[in-house]
């Protein structure tokens, strides 16, 4: 593990200057504005993940009442808005070189400030129970409903307006329009952005764990 | 009578035993009721002087007055539905509803109610709001339909979210923070379903993830009711 968590830095490193350097500009695209994809869809796909991830551990938590899984899944809800924040950033960048504005209303980009909203309640509901144990609770159903309606954002926003987002990845024809070292520097993103956020994950986790051993100790004083 | 039957006639009772509770509770208080619809009559006078029969371009009139529709009813039932669960904490009875009905009985019995309550509130709504604002109903039935079944889910998700921020501080404030992203969804699905309808034709394909909706918010409600309500 701590191999891993060595080789992420170089390895990282290699994917920034890949994506700078090595595909030609993609076609069709501003000037130097398709070189975004390595980064935007990589944030999005880490987003998505950590709320996946979320509700995994908020399930596990109602099974088990485990404090450690609602750890995790705090941490995987604070991550992914942290990565669904930094994609819609890149994602407002390429609108504004691309379409000539920050922001279009774009379906994608609509549906993906939802879900920021969606998780950002999230937070506002832990922040609002004093109980470290009935805050757990009441955060794993949350995240649960959460994730049981976020679906309908995605079926909901896409039909109240038309989208000019780029379809290289997510398409009707279900294949990745990319040539060769594009597909290579975007999947080695994708791997290398998923390994960034399952470190960050841990080092959340363990935070966590020790906020709530000192907090112990202190109340039991 | 057999023993499922049995247990199902007595589920059916205690959810509406419940709902009578909070009827009667919220009649004895008329304060609290008249409060909401006095909000909803603010809200429709308000958007009537401001917008007016005349003030909207007859292109944009459905359109407009759908979306203004239907954030007066998200805000009425933001501003009363979560008051099924919150009252019982404020008056000390949470403890022994949690003791003698099954956590999802009570939001079922919770659910009817606020649905009974959101159907009252749209009954006076609606009819002042098309009236003040001189907007024609394409299809009134279309309406109809939008009304019921976007309302139930309303109620759903209302409920199950004000047992969630019952035992929370800053209560109203939280309510509106958490159910806003949720409920868009069924809101935008709503509005759009209510143009067709005010344009006359048919809103088949938003009624669908309005149903949709409805029963996924349902299922997910039932199974988690345990982890919101009970201790």
């Amino acid at each position: 593990m701590k191999i891993l968590k060595s080789l992420l830095l170089p390895y990282m490193a290699a994917v920034i200057v890949g994506a700078f350097l090595w595909p030609a500009p993609a076609q069709g695209f501003i000037g130097e504005s398709s070189r975004i994809v390595f980064f935007h869809v990589p944030c999005a796909w880490t987003g998505a993940l950590a709320f996946l991830v979320a509700a995994g551990y908020s399930i596990a938590y109602l099974a088990r009442r485990n404090p450690r899984h609602d750890d995790v899944a705090a941490a995987a809800v604070r991550l992914g808005l942290l990565f669904a924040v930094l994609a819609l950033i890149t994602g407002s960048l390429f609108a504004r070189i691309m379409w000539g504005s920050y922001w279009n209303w774009d379906p994608r980009e609509s549906s993906f400030l939802l879900l920021i909203f969606l998780y950002a309640a999230y937070l506002f509901l832990r922040a609002a129970v004093e109980d470290p144990e009935r805050r757990a609770k009441m955060s794993a159903a949350y995240a649960l409903f959460a994730a049981v309606l976020m679906p309908f954002l995605f079926f909901v926003a896409p039909r109240v307006t038309s989208s000019l987002h780029p379809q290289t990845v997510i398409n009707p024809q279900g294949k990745i329009l990319m040539d060769a070292p594009t597909k290579a520097v975007f999947f080695g993103a994708l791997i290398g952005f998923t390994g960034l956020f399952f470190w960050m994950l841990s080092l959340e986790t363990r935070t966590a764990r020790l906020d709530r051993v000192a907090a112990s100790r202190a109340a039991a004083r | 009578m057999g023993e499922g039957e049995k247990r199902s006639a007595g589920a059916v009772r205690r959810v509406w035993a419940i709902c009578a509770k909070d009827a009667a509770q919220e009649l004895r208080r008329r304060v609290a009721a008249a409060s909401i619809f006095f909000f909803a009559a603010t809200a429709v006078t308000l958007v009537s002087f401001a917008v007016g029969p005349f003030g909207l371009p007859s292109e944009a009139r459905d359109r407009v007055c759908s979306a203004l529709l239907w954030i007066i009813l998200f805000f009425c039932a933001a501003t009363g539905l979560p008051r099924a669960f919150v009252r019982e904490e404020e008056t000390g009875t949470a403890f022994a509803l949690r003791k003698v009905v099954s956590s999802s009985l009570t939001l079922a019995g919770k659910t009817l109610f606020n649905y009974l309550l959101f159907l009252a509130i749209t009954a006076v709504t609606v009819p002042a709001f098309s009236i003040l604002l001189e907007w024609r109903m394409g299809s009134v039935g279309a309406l109809a339909a939008v009304v019921v079944l976007g309302g139930y889910g309303l109620s759903v998700v209302s409920t199950f979210l004000a047992a969630l921020v019952a035992r929370a501080s800053q209560k109203n404030v939280l309510f509106v923070v958490i159910s806003f992203p949720l409920l868009l969804p069924l809101l935008l699905s709503a509005i759009s379903a209510t143009i067709e309808a005010a344009g006359g034709s048919s809103p088949a394909t938003a009624l669908r993830v309005i149903v949709a909706y409805d029963g996924a918010a349902t299922c997910a409600a039932y199974l988690l009711a345990s982890a919101a309500w009970e201790d």
